[in-house]
């Protein structure tokens, strides 16, 4: 199972997809565009842990974390 | 006279009190009745359904996740934790918070600036430090080219005119 992580006011909401499933893979590569097309960032975790960011929709990612535009604080 | 007074003010004080307390146990079994109503946070923010510890709780979960085993010991230390900045190399300590809360080091380990930059919009303090250490990690020139520098009071002076 797959999950798509976005970071919102009430800490993370969470999508959870088969990614086998072709109708719920598509939902979820519509869910990137929507998403960073909003202006968030898609990160994913290497199998060493550390971060990438994505700019196109990865199949394969076991888990992928979208945070809202960096703006000055 | 005046025992008599005192008498019927303090029999008037106590019936006040017993109508306050009744009147408090019934606004309070009314509102665990509605349990929305008594989150505080719920009650300003539209759209929160998780109380405000639960939120910090998740966001503090999920930065746990992404930390590495090093940064995660640093963090359960010393409520801070290190990063390399992927373009200059330079280290930076993200201190818990949600602003002013990310220090770039120098060779020794001391604070020479601050830069400030987060994501947009209200997020929690655990969610606010894993974008900005993800952001530092992967894309560091584009997170500080949004961000303010201020400076770091030292005991020597003032780093703002270093900046």
């Amino acid at each position: 199972m797959a999950t798509q992580i976005v970071m919102d006011r009430t800490g993370d909401t969470r999508h959870n997809f088969d990614a086998t499933n072709t109708e719920a893979l598509s939902k979820a590569e519509e869910r990137f565009r929507e998403l960073t097309g909003a202006g968030f960032t898609a990160a994913v975790r290497t199998s060493s842990g550390e971060p990438v960011v994505k700019r196109m929709f990865d199949p394969n990612a076991e888990e992928t974390l979208f945070f809202p535009r960096l703006v000055g604080g | 006279m005046f025992k008599q007074l005192l008498r019927n003010a303090k029999q008037r004080l106590r019936l006040f009190l017993s109508e306050c307390g009744r009147r408090a146990r019934v606004l309070r079994d009314s509102l665990r009745q509605q349990p929305d109503r008594i989150d505080p946070s719920s009650r300003f923010v539209r759209g929160l359904h998780y109380g405000y510890w639960e939120r910090e709780a998740r966001g503090l979960e999920l930065l746990k996740e992404w930390l590495s085993p090093e940064q995660l010991a640093q963090y359960a230390a010393k409520s801070y934790f290190e990063v390399t900045g992927c373009h200059s190399g330079k280290r930076y300590r993200i201190s818990h918070g949600t602003a002013m809360n990310i220090h770039e080091l120098d060779g020794a380990g001391r604070p020479r600036f601050g830069w400030c930059f987060t994501p947009k919009g209200y997020l929690v303090a655990g969610d606010v430090m894993l974008a900005q250490k993800i952001a530092l990690e992967t894309d560091e020139r584009a997170a500080l080219a949004v961000a303010n520098k201020f400076p770091v009071l030292t005991g020597r002076r003032n780093t703002l005119f270093d900046c």
